[in-house]
């Protein structure tokens, strides 16, 4: 008898938990539902931009951007309001990532944070002016990671393994640079929204689906682009020190002032993992690209393909996370490597006979 | 048991024979239906190859394995951690689902099965693989419960697998904040129906063995309630799909052509881990179901079942078989235990698919989900667990494995938790039990390499303190090379007595076993003494 009433409070027990778990789903599937209905507050950048894009929900839309370019007035089909409320919340999350400007980070940017590791991390830092990085002219620069020539580009074959990928799992690749051990669903709202908000870009900036485009990816540096002196990370941390060091920090593990992110950390526990095409040991010319087209800011385009090259080794040789897949045995390694390195760097440094300049100290955190 | 076709002779024999054919009907056909999703699942999302190949699997491996396999209790096809091997190993080889990937495949499948049959007819080879232990097994069918479970997840919840990801607790405690937040909430609905008509069904032992099958019906008719006033178009609910075009067989050939050669040889290390994976499983299951339920059956047979099988497979376009843990604890759990209600599985499958595959294409995935689920849950039986936490040496190993399940994969987990129990067994082992008493020094246990530093120890203590000190050996029962070069060196240098009081039959019998008739007890040792028995002096 006892026997029978315990198998049956145990059936009770997981009766209840389910239960309890379905009601819950049911909580947050409304709570998600109110977000999606409710205005969104926009960064100051993304109100900017978007006013400069002149969306607005209608029945037709016309971009002042090609207006301005062509001289042509193209009407194109217009956006509903949630299809709106998609991009704008698509705009925050590439210019706030990390949720400063929001109230309420966890829902208002969509958990973006969950799947990001450390604090520093944010779109907008390759993908340089919310998604599309303009001189003053408004031509867009080569080797800009514009997330609407991108969205041109979808739906192409991967380079690496020969598949077809859809937009959605090319964001996955972002994730899997800087991954918290999990990406997010291929259906979650975050790859949605930043999906709508390229889109956006790409057909206000009127960019013709398949047709290549300088600003879109990378443009790769590869050894044979330079003079084929060799990769050298000694030349690289003297480059580091004289273009980089200023607002990345002597141990480039980035700047923070009043908890809002100055310059990301390039190295350390905030910076992309070892699995990153970012990382100069796995892919070694995305990273010397990137330098190259968009940094140091305001001077782009002014560092050698050669040097880009010897500063990306440098940086690659900092420790940083493990990837996700090099299980927990690297993952240990990496985290003790960043606990111990920065202190006895900074140990080695005041011993030597030149020490580092006053403000440089101070942004090495 | 006679064939149940013979039963269908007359309608008497027939109703004698019904309550035992209907059992094992039910069985395969609950077996065959846990198996179908799997296979599509495996071979998709994790081997990367089309879902015909897990079909195969499942129809044809299953079938050879219990034609070969003796085990009442041994169900084979597609597997997990293999399919996953697969996908690993060829990635960086090809595109998955081309036709260069797929023969790749075949060509990584056929070379596992050679290793494997490499491991049957090298005796100590497949003897190696017993050394895998009741803790490291029960630890390791407790991660793969869990896993199985926080691997239905995203399923039960009717998203799309996530498959860029690796650790699972991790994983599990996501997948549940994905599925609360943005799941599907009729897939949910689905998925949870069929848990409770299956958990409900399953508190009547009458209907136990049906309970799965109710479960799938219950899923699958809300399902249908749900497409016909809803609509599918709208519900999104991910279904089984038609699997009429798969056919009865489907021949084809591994790759193995001059330009292939490198990338051949390239997967060979792959294969290698293949076909440990598959034996290690296959030794580890069976031995585990077949004490569950009373029965023995030779690992090498098992591992040639598994040979052969693999070795014919890539010709089928068959993924590799092995056996699985969570199909062999469902047959375990029906309480029905025959070859016949196992191949009955393999043949139900293919009825299915040649001629019912139109009603099989409605299942939804996420009941599937829900009952890979319970399965999971079913796996993990405290009765199993507990007896290795009354030994503090039993926990850690069991503990280990099951860690490593969650945290690193199954390899792992057999290497972990093996490495950690020889380790014990050595440990105890190099520690024989050593007592003086008076001038008399007892040894307990083995003189060896290991155990020498212990002796020497006490040894050394007893000779500074005590004159004329008799060695007693009674209870010695191996000396190895090393201690009887340290005994004749000691017996130079100090003046000690060596003794062995058994009595003088006894110890003549142990005399004649090295000298005499060589009477062989067990294994084949042609020339050599049996080292169980031997005494050096």
């Amino acid at each position: 008898m006892s026997a029978q009433i315990a198998k049956l409070a145990r059936v009770l027990v997981l009766l209840v938990v389910l239960g309890g778990l379905y009601v819950l789903a049911i909580h947050k599937h409304e709570q998600r539902e109110t977000l999606r209905r409710a205005d969104v507050a926009l960064t100051p950048g993304c109100a900017d931009k978007l006013a400069r894009y002149g969306l607005v929900a209608g029945e037709h839309y016309q971009s002042p951007y090609v207006l301005a370019k062509d001289g042509v007035a193209a009407k194109l089909r217009g956006y509903t309001q949630p299809d709106v409320r998609a991009i704008q919340r698509g705009c925050n999350i590439i210019d706030d990532t990390q949720g400063h400007f929001a109230r309420d980070t966890g829902l208002e940017r969509w958990n973006s944070k969950r799947f990001i590791r450390g604090s520093h991390t944010s779109c907008d830092h390759c993908h340089q002016g919310i998604g599309d990085k303009q001189d003053a002219e408004g031509n867009r620069l080569k080797g800009s990671l514009s997330l609407a020539a991108s969205w041109a580009m979808a739906d192409m074959y991967d380079r690496f393994t020969g598949l077809l990928l859809p937009y959605e799992l090319r964001q996955m690749q972002c994730y899997i640079n800087s991954s918290n051990g999990y990406k997010p669903n291929i259906s979650d709202d975050l790859i949605r929204d930043v999906t709508a908000y390229s889109r956006f870009l790409s057909a206000a900036l009127d960019l013709k689906i398949g047709n290549h485009y300088d600003e879109q990816g990378v443009d790769e540096i590869a050894a044979s682009a330079t003079v084929k002196q060799g990769d050298d990370y000694i030349r690289g941390e003297a480059l580091y020190k004289d273009k980089c060091q200023s607002c990345h920090g002597r141990q480039a593990v980035g700047t923070v002032a009043d908890g809002r992110v100055i310059a990301p950390a390039l190295a350390g526990p905030n910076a992309w993992n070892m699995q990153s095409r970012n990382y100069f040991y796995y892919v070694s010319t995305i990273l010397p690209g990137f330098i190259c087209r968009n940094m140091p800011l305001g001077q782009e385009n002014t560092l050698s393909n050669q040097e880009c090259r010897d500063i990306a080794y440098y940086i690659s040789n900092l420790p940083r996370p493990a990837g996700d897949r090099q299980g927990p045995l690297i993952a240990l390694q990496n985290q003790f490597l960043m606990a111990v390195m920065p202190p006895l760097m900074r140990l080695t440094e005041s011993q030597t006979k030149d020490p580092a300049p006053a403000q440089h100290a101070a942004g090495a955190r | 048991m006679r064939l149940p076709a013979l039963a269908l002779k007359d309608k008497a024999a027939v109703a004698q024979y019904w309550p035992q054919l209907q059992g094992h009907l039910a069985l395969g056909l609950t077996l065959a239906l846990v198996t179908l999703p799997q296979a599509v699942a495996f071979s998709v999302t994790l081997a990367g190859v089309p879902p015909h190949f897990g079909i195969y699997a499942a129809i044809w491996g299953v079938l050879f394995c219990s034609l070969l396999n003796p085990s009442r209790v041994f169900h084979g096809g597609p597997n997990t951690a293999m399919s996953a091997t697969i996908g690993v190993t060829l990635l960086p080889l090809a595109p998955p689902f081309g036709a260069e990937y797929m023969g790749y495949a075949l060509t990584l499948g056929l070379v596992a099965g050679l290793i494997q049959m490499a491991f049957y007819l090298v005796r100590p080879l497949g003897r190696m693989l017993d050394l895998i232990s009741e803790p490291v097994i029960n630890g390791m069918i407790c991660g793969i419960g869990l896993f199985l479970i926080f691997k239905s997840i995203t399923t039960f919840g009717g998203l799309p697998l996530n498959t860029e990801v690796e650790w699972p607790v991790w994983i599990a405690w996501q997948s549940l904040l994905a599925v609360l937040e943005i799941g599907n909430m009729q897939a949910i609905q689905v998925g949870l129906i069929t848990l409770i008509a299956c958990v409900v069904v399953q508190q009547f032992a009458r209907l136990r063995k049906w309970a799965i099958l109710i479960g799938i019906v219950a899923g699958t008719l809300y399902s249908e309630y749900l497409s016909a006033t809803v609509g599918l178009e709208n519900t999104l609910i991910e279904q089984i799909g038609n699997l009429a075009s798969i056919g009865l067989v489907y021949p084809s050939l591994p790759l193995f052509n001059q330009e292939a050669m490198p990338d051949v040889i390239a997967l060979v290390p792959g294969a290698v881990t293949l076909a440990l994976l598959g034996l290690f499983q296959t030794v580890a299951a069976m031995r585990r179901m077949n004490r569950k339920v009373g029965g023995y059956t030779d690992s090498r047979k098992a591992i040639f079942s598994d040979a052969v099988s693999n070795c014919l497979l890539p010709f089928l376009s068959s993924l590799p078989t092995c056996a699985s843990f969570n199909r062999m604890w469902l047959v375990n759990q029906l309480g029905i235990h025959s070859r016949i209600a196992i191949a009955s599985s393999a043949l139900w499958l293919l009825v299915l698919v040649l001629f019912l595959a139109p009603l099989i294409a409605v299942i939804p995935m996420p009941a599937m989900a829900a009952i890979i689920m319970l399965l999971g849950a079913n796996m993990i039986q405290w009765e199993d667990i507990k007896p290795h936490f009354k030994d503090r040496r039993e926990a850690v190993v069991f503990t280990a494995s099951f860690l490593a399940v969650l945290l690193l994969d199954l390899f792992s987990a057999v290497l972990v938790g093996s490495v950690l129990a020889i380790a014990y067994s050595k440990w105890a082992q190099a520690h024989p039990n050593i007592s003086l008493r008076g001038n008399v020094l007892k040894l307990r246990g083995n003189l060896y390499y290991g155990s020498l530093p212990v002796v020497e120890s006490t040894f050394h203590g007893a000779i500074a303190r005590t004159r004329d000190l008799i060695i007693d050996f009674s209870d010695c029962y191996y000396i190895d090379q090393e201690g009887i070069r340290w005994l004749a060196a000691t017996k130079t240098k100090h003046k000690i007595t060596f003794t062995d009081r058994r009595s003088g039959s006894e110890r003549r019998q142990g005399e004649r076993r090295v000298t005499g008739a060589r009477k062989r007890i067990a294994g084949r040792r042609r020339d050599r003494p049996d080292r169980r028995q031997r005494s050096e002096f």
